[in-house]
């Protein structure tokens, strides 16, 4: 098949449009839903959950309030997010809001002390003064470029952050030191080639009614590839939805190298060899290519290269596929079978996709295994999820967001973005991560010099070689540094310190999600002098371009701007508290995926690209092509008799988002320390006893964590916590934080196409400490 | 009236909800990091053991101890307790023991008696 060199992948998706709904009509009827009343000497405030703290999800909640202070807080039953129910940490937040540990003032620490407690409380008024001096040294001397600004994937600031970089005037924007920008990056910009849209998996989240919705159906089976969605609660997907669909008859396929309680409950469960996802999903496709279970009609007339993707996957068989995962070669058959002769199926899949060299690849084949069972658009599958309203902000940040905004005259052009080497992230208008540790290192191929971190606690959790990143983040010349506590990053490199405040503090917009919006209410005032994310940015922004770039005169006048292309004002919005916008499937059959209202989705010919023109004329392989993990059993057995374990890190555990959470007492009583779980029968081989306090190592680096034994764990593999400090160690260097951080095994080394890393298929050795 | 709470835990993730959300209540938290608050209901896991090929046993099972007392004052308003309302699948139901013995139609069913 011949490559089309005038498409490329901007011409060939759908994200960064934005549509005009203020007349849509909603689907919930708000007549009778209070917004807030008085209950037992209480106030209570119906509102939505966000952050601060991190999350990924909007419950709905009842804030109870008296005397100007969070007394407790409670799910909200009518919501129809959550219907009532709530998490441990929203269920303790107020030992968060409360903690003695805020920081609720701005401070200040010379340069020269980075590293040490010796910080000064200053006002606002100096905290912006300092930050506009030197950021315009650096902007003066070197260029907007050489300022870096970044998040973590806490707090809902996707949408917002671009605006601090557009201030700044620098086109290096994103999350801070992923490798690999390896948190949907991966396989939202390889799907996104083959599709043109954004696809989820339909649990009736779009529906206010829900479970109950005639037009919905439950998925015949849930894929869950990669993720423990009950623990995770990832990208504003509940976990509890799968269970209310298992009562509802959807059965399960899990693929995790660890029994979850949803795998322990699923019809087939792979514990596969971290990193050879890609491998299964196609020896699946092999399956059904063979036996012809394909939806031939949706095949033949909403794809393109279906035939030349058949003759591709021929090579994958079943029996291959178990050999490369260690797997059982006729489970992969039966599975196959079960899948496509499912009346729908869906692709619930985890960040665990893009934590492998090959994730971006390995993103495309999941899509394929959808759309080779004609598993899109039909109730039960993979439906299309465009921002609610037209609101980006919180789902789906593009260009075009910012309206009405200047460019600022010292603005760097995207053409400058740290994205060089690799021109996936050229199309997807990423930075580069790995590359800008290495600009730090050696002021290649131009330096930083200033960074801008916002809810990025990098050196504790996201960054892959903390031991690298924390000198290099020293060698700069200014750091600011956004978040509610003292963290190590913090304390390492920081010399601004910017006090944010928690979601009960604040007003917002709830989203993270396609399916409701609704509104983030002050219930109480602000503690001491700390702001919301968002007020910060758009005060940086008044700072250095004047009203003309930031004339709201309150944050409710900010989201009213946020909310332009909506029926509503942030105080409408206020007083309904959700609101659902219409939803219907078979979107590309009517014509409604389409700027041009054609039917078919909103690729280049209006149909899934088995065979992806964009992929080819980037250089890559067109076709969803296994590729081994970089250092495995297989490509490196040299390495792999130095280090004969497998390292996956970063699963989730109950009411510890991330980094986040270790400050609360209710947390910790559940979580004492990290821990590194290992099969018994694995552990034996090196002497190593449940309670041990064991060394992880490799040639990267090492860290000590406590044995956690359990035959959960496939034998072979080592899964050790991430994310870990102890904020009661105020006396230890970084909160002992560099004593157990397993990112120090990790490379700062992203894939072949600057996209994926190996922070969950990395060798390693273990020994009793 | 006796009181109980009904466990369908066939359903019960082990997510800890019910647990924090009675410690709230019942003003049972922890003060400091390090140490354990009292607790009036705590899910137990049980396995993980493999059954046969492809079958396991790894279920958590919620059980309330002395501690727990129906959330009286809620119930009292007119309210669920708080580990009923915030389940997450929803998984526990208050009631009279004699109603609730009446809906234990299948296995994986647990009923306590509260106070």
């Amino acid at each position: 098949m011949e490559s089309e060199e005038n498409i490329n992948a901007e011409h060939t998706t759908y994200f960064g449009v934005v549509e005009d709904h203020s007349n849509e009509v909603p689907q919930d009827d708000a007549t009778g839903r209070l917004s807030s009343w008085e209950e037992d000497g209480f106030t209570v405030i119906r509102a939505n959950a966000r952050t601060a703290p991190g999350c990924h999800n909007n419950c709905g909640v009842l804030v109870y309030v008296k005397d100007g202070k969070v007394d407790h807080i409670e799910g909200d039953p009518e919501n129809p997010h959550n219907q009532g129910r709530l998490c441990l940490r929203c269920l303790a937040l107020p030992e968060m809001i409360y903690h003695p540990d805020r920081i609720t003032h701005p401070m200040k620490r010379a340069r020269a002390d980075r590293g040490e407690d010796k910080w000064e409380r200053i006002s606002w008024d100096e905290a912006w003064d300092i930050i506009y001096e030197e950021m315009n040294k650096v902007i003066d001397k070197y260029g907007a470029q050489s300022i870096l600004v970044t998040q973590g994937t806490g707090r809902d600031i996707n949408g917002y952050l671009p605006l601090a970089a557009y201030y700044l005037g620098t086109p290096n924007q994103g999350m801070g030191f992923l490798s690999g920008e390896a948190c949907y990056a991966p396989r939202f910009a390889s799907t996104s080639m083959k599709i043109g849209d954004f696809f989820v998996c339909d649990y009736s989240q779009f529906f206010p009614d829900r479970f109950d919705d005639p037009r919905w159906q439950p998925p015949g089976y849930i894929l869950i590839w990669g993720n423990n969605p009950l623990v995770a609660n990832s990208d504003g997907m509940l976990g509890y939805w799968v269970v209310e669909c298992m009562k509802r008859g959807s059965k399960l396929l899990t693929v995790d190298p660890k029994l979850t309680w949803l795998a322990g409950k699923s019809e087939y469960w792979f514990q596969l060899r971290p990193g050879t996802d890609l491998a299964l999903l196609l020896g699946m496709c092999n399956v059904i290519v063979e036996e012809e279970l394909y939806d031939a009609e949706f095949c033949e007339r909403w794809t393109y290269g279906f035939e030349e993707f058949c003759e591709h996957v021929k090579q994958y068989t079943p029996e291959w596929a178990a050999e490369v995962c260690g797997v059982d070669a006729e489970k992969i058959k039966d599975a196959a079978r079960a899948v496509a002769k499912a009346p729908s199926a869906c692709m619930q899949w985890g960040v665990a996709v893009d934590h492998a060299t090959s994730g971006y690849i390995t993103g495309m084949a999941c899509f394929d295994l959808m759309a080779l069972t004609g598993n899109f658009e039909k109730p039960g599958s993979m439906v299309s999820a465009r921002p609610c309203f037209g609101v980006g902000e919180t789902w789906m940040p593009g260009d075009g967001l910012f309206e009405k905004i200047p460019q600022p005259e010292w603005a760097v052009g995207p053409e400058k973005r740290m994205n060089q080497d690799y021109p996936v992230l050229q199309v997807g208008g990423m930075k580069s991560s790995d590359m800008a540790l290495k600009a730090l290192e050696t002021g290649e191929p131009y330096p930083i010099k200033a960074w801008w971190s916002q809810t990025n606690n990098a050196v504790t959790n996201m960054g892959a070689e903390p031991q690298r990143l924390i000198p290099a983040l020293k060698s700069t010349d200014f750091n600011v540094y956004v978040d509610l506590f003292m963290t190590p990053t913090a304390m390492a490199v920081a010399d601004i310190f910017l006090p944010a405040c928690t979601y009960v503090e604040r007003a917002g917009i709830s989203g993270h999600q396609p399916y409701q919006i609704g509104a983030i209410k002050k219930a109480i005032e602000p503690l001491g002098e700390s702001k919301s994310d968002m007020q910060i940015i758009y005060e940086l922004g008044r700072r250095f371009m004047g009203e003309e770039g930031s004339w709201w005169k309150d944050p409710e006048e900010f989201f009213d701007y946020v909310l332009r292309h909506t029926p509503y004002t942030y105080d409408e919005l206020k007083e309904r508290t959700w609101a659902y916008p219409q939803f219907e499937y078979h979107k590309h059959e009517t014509g409604k995926l389409r700027p041009d209202k054609e039917p078919g989705f909103s690729s280049q010919y209006g149909r899934y690209n088995f065979y992806c023109i964009p992929m080819a004329n980037l250089g890559f392989e067109a076709f969803a092509t296994y590729e081994e993990p970089e250092e495995s059993p297989v490509s490196t057995p040299e390495l792999a008799k130095e280090y004969p374990l497998i390292l996956t890190t970063g699963a989730r555990r109950w009411g510890l988002f991330h980094s986040e959470h270790r400050q609360s007492p209710s947390m910790r009583q559940i979580h004492k320390e990290p821990l590194v779980m290992i099969h018994p029968e694995t552990a034996a081989e090196y002497g190593i006893k449940d309670g041990d306090m064991v060394k992880i190592e490799n040639r990267y680096g090492s860290c000590i964590q406590k044995a956690e034994l359990s035959t959960r764990l496939r034998k072979g593999v080592v899964s050790a916590d991430h994310g870990w400090w102890f904020p009661e160690r105020k006396d230890e260097e970084l909160f002992g934080m560099m004593d157990v951080n397993i990112n120090k095994l990790l490379p700062m080394k992203p894939g072949k196409t600057g996209l994926g890393n190996s922070y969950k298929s990395q060798l390693c050795r273990v020994s009793k400490a | 009236m006796t009181y109980g709470l009904l466990f369908d835990y066939k359903w019960c993730t082990g997510c800890h909800s019910c647990e924090i959300a009675c410690q709230q209540v019942h003003h049972f938290a922890p003060k400091k990091v390090g140490e354990q608050g009292k607790r009036g209901i705590l899910p137990y896991e049980i396995g993980p053991y493999e059954l046969a090929e492809d079958k396991y046993q790894y279920e958590f099972l919620p059980v309330p101890t002395s501690l727990c007392d129906h959330c009286k004052d809620r119930v009292e308003k007119g309210k669920l307790p708080s580990c009923v309302k915030h389940c997450q699948t929803a998984c526990i139901e208050f009631g009279e023991i004699e109603e609730l013995a009446k809906k234990m139609d299948s296995e994986s069913m647990a009923l306590f008696v509260v106070h």
